[in-house]
């Protein structure tokens, strides 16, 4: 096996919380108070970004960092750049590296983009040469060749995180470290990236890829770390890591009900191995929820929400009181079993089913089950959005037409 | 101790090598710096001659009718050669105090060795010197002073002074980034160093302790070695450009590594 072109081997890294000392002023009183002992001592005042964490990544693979804000994943790529040293453990970096953690971060908006193009790419290491070379390559990948001798301070964001992807995706990196690009720019450039990073990893660059957007993470790594407060939750395969990530809180003790659900389809493909049902858009799905109440309800009515896991979207909510059931009187210890269906208009992606009970009078949650419930949209002729709408569609008709004859059967 | 020389001598050797790897960012970086400087100016690079022209035209004023200076050569080249001389390492030191702090950016998102900025800030003044030199050039001219052999030893102090400002630059600009106040200080201190120069009047005259503290600068030394070669046809004094030399020599490779054990914490401490 080859040797890991990144290595994390057991790193922690702390953080001295609390005051910094910007200037003399600061400086002195703080240096008084703590002669005097009124200080914590220092070991109390440090923060640990990071946790015993360990990875490596080989030459063509890519490695996933997810987690939520704070989890410590910026910081990761801080120690592989070199920006920041680890407290205990090491890293390593084996060959040329392309840093990505802001597209932009060395563009001085009074210099045109050509100028910058220069000044960004001696940044990430390449000679004037190399540049020159694939100057041309390089604003035609970014599509702003019509503002290449505009100032940067008058590009829009967009423009920026393009001009600046597009210097490093000609940089031909050993690893490639990539922090949020993805954030910026329109779907068109979004893909080209992605596409790009998936041809880097396919010709032997090693790739950490920080991302809160699950969908490229999941298309482009094939291993995924998750991240909790600094420490390694799950390092794995990204659908296990991924969905992991996306069912943080069950039922916790202070709910009222504890309940449990059951998923069914009859067209179900397949029960997959880690539990999530496969399904094909348009399926019936159908949901048993049972409900155990752990004290005495006057009404309660049972709410559905269907996540899309990976784009972390709100895709549908509803309650049980708007398809028909009445909010059910309960007491404590008793248990009840509810059905729903529903058809999964959706496109391809993994969703997760939360299920809550309320008291609609109290206006409150007796309690909620995140993430209990998974399922996935299988389908190869590759929709794009959220909602599947089953377009139809012919040549040489008018849409008016068309309307008109389904009006009228 | 052998073996810890050993070991400050391989980092040095190390930092040094990394700085030819990234030589072509250093450039990069110097020429940025220069087109910003004069990108939205009308006057362009005849700043870099205008500023000390001003100067020596005030300074005339002053020693040559308020409060008559004896000098060897016509008091403006005298002037002129002392205020480009100062101008060098004086814009480059304001310059490098805030290059770590302006790029906030870069310094806490890219690695590259931080050295870059302070050494970019006395590069682009450099360019600027060259600049302010073709005047002294024409100047010299005029008042007929004809090169001599002592202009041999330019070259050696140029690289002292050089020397002696990039190592100023390193710890100049590590310092703003702990402690803002530096910045402040610093810029009441160059207005007081240059006085404390001899800058715009001849040091000879001047005895006592304004004297001793006068000659024990070590920019007076330079500022005078360069007036010796150049404007009088003579070697400079070996005692005070000697030890000028010594000290431009032990401080480099000083702040140099200090500046390298510290930049680790520059991105936590910004």
């Amino acid at each position: 096996m080859a040797t890991a072109r990144v290595t994390f081997d057991r790193v922690f890294k702390a953080f001295r919380r609390g005051e910094r000392h910007d200037s003399l002023r600061d400086l002195i009183p703080a240096l008084v108070s703590r002669a005097l002992g009124r200080v914590a001592p220092d070991d109390e005042r440090l923060f640990w970004a990071l946790r015993d964490v360990s990875f490596e990544v080989h030459a063509g693979e890519a490695l996933g960092i997810i987690g939520r804000n704070g989890a410590g994943k910026s910081t990761v790529l801080k120690l592989l750049t070199r920006i920041l040293k680890p407290t205990r453990g090491s890293c390593a970096v084996a060959g040329r590296t392309g840093a990505l953690i802001e597209v932009a971060a060395g563009f001085h908006p009074d210099l045109t983009g050509r100028e910058n193009v220069y000044l960004q790419g001696a940044i990430m290491g390449m000679r004037r040469g190399e540049i020159a070379a694939r100057f041309d390559e390089i604003v035609e990948f970014s599509g702003i060749d019509a503002f290449i001798d505009t100032p940067v301070k008058r590009y829009s964001s967009g423009m920026n995180a393009r001009l600046g992807f597009s210097i490093a995706a000609h940089l031909h990196p050993d690893v490639l470290l990539i922090d949020e690009v993805l954030a910026v720019g329109d779907l068109t450039f979004q893909e080209k990236c992605q596409s790009r990073m998936k041809r880097f990893r396919d010709e032997g660059t090693a790739i950490v890829f920080v991302s809160h957007h699950l969908p490229a993470v999941a298309q482009l790594c094939n291993q995924v770390l998750l991240l909790d407060q600094g420490a390694p939750v799950r390092l794995g395969a990204p659908g296990a890591v991924i969905r992991e990530y996306c069912s943080g809180g069950r039922t916790s003790e202070q709910d009222e009900v504890t309940i449990s659900t059951s998923l069914r389809s009859v067209d179900a493909v397949d029960d997959a191995d880690d539990g999530a049902l496969e399904v094909a858009p348009g399926d019936r799905l159908d949901l048993d929820v049972t409900v155990e109440f752990r004290r005495d309800v006057d009404r309660a009515t049972i709410g559905i929400v269907v996540w899309d896991i990976t784009r972390e979207l709100y895709v549908y909510g509803a309650s049980s009181d708007f398809v028909g059931v009445p909010p059910v009187r309960a007491r404590q210890g008793d248990v009840r079993t509810f059905s729903f269906s529903f058809d999964a208009n959706l496109t391809r992606g993994l969703y997760a089913i939360e299920v809550n009970v309320a008291d609609p009078d109290q206006q409150k949650f007796l309690g909620i089950a995140r993430g209990i419930t998974h399922f996935q949209v299988i389908e190869h002729i590759s929709y794009d959005g959220v909602a599947n709408l089953y377009l139809k569609g012919r040549e040489g008709t008018a849409v008016s037409v068309l309307r008109a004859r389904s009006i009228h059967g | 101790m052998t073996a810890n020389i050993g070991s400050l001598r391989r980092a040095l050797r190390e930092i040094v090598h990394e700085q030819l790897e990234f030589r072509e960012l250093l450039f990069q970086m110097t020429s940025r710096d220069l087109l910003l400087r004069y990108k939205q100016t009308v006057m362009g690079v005849g700043w870099a001659v205008l500023m000390p022209l001003l100067n020596t035209a005030i300074f005339s004023v002053v020693f040559m009718r308020v409060a008559p200076v004896h000098t060897p050569v016509p008091y403006p080249l005298f002037a002129y050669c002392g205020l480009m001389v100062w101008n060098f390492t004086a814009s480059a030191l304001r310059f490098a105090v805030t290059s770590l702090t302006a790029n906030t950016n870069l310094v806490t998102k890219v690695y590259f060795p931080r050295e870059i900025f302070p050494f970019s800030a006395v590069a682009v003044s450099l360019v600027d010197y060259a600049v302010a030199a073709t005047v002294l050039v024409a100047m010299m001219a005029y008042y007929g002073i004809a090169p001599s052999s002592a202009m041999l030893l330019l070259p050696t102090i140029i690289a002292v002074q050089v020397m002696f400002t990039a190592a100023l630059a390193l710890l100049l600009s590590m310092a703003n980034l702990f402690y803002r106040d530096v910045k402040y200080l610093f810029d009441v201190a160059l207005t007081v160093w240059m006085f404390a120069s001899a800058v715009v009047y001849p040091v000879d005259g001047i005895t006592g302790w304004a004297g001793t503290l006068l000659r024990a600068n070590p920019m007076t030394a330079i500022v005078e070695a360069y007036r010796n070669v150049l404007l009088y046809g003579t070697a400079p004094d070996p005692v005070s450009f000697g030890a000028t030399a010594a000290l431009a020599l032990v401080l480099l490779p000083f702040s140099w590594l200090l500046f390298h054990r510290c930049e680790f914490q520059f991105a936590e401490n910004i």
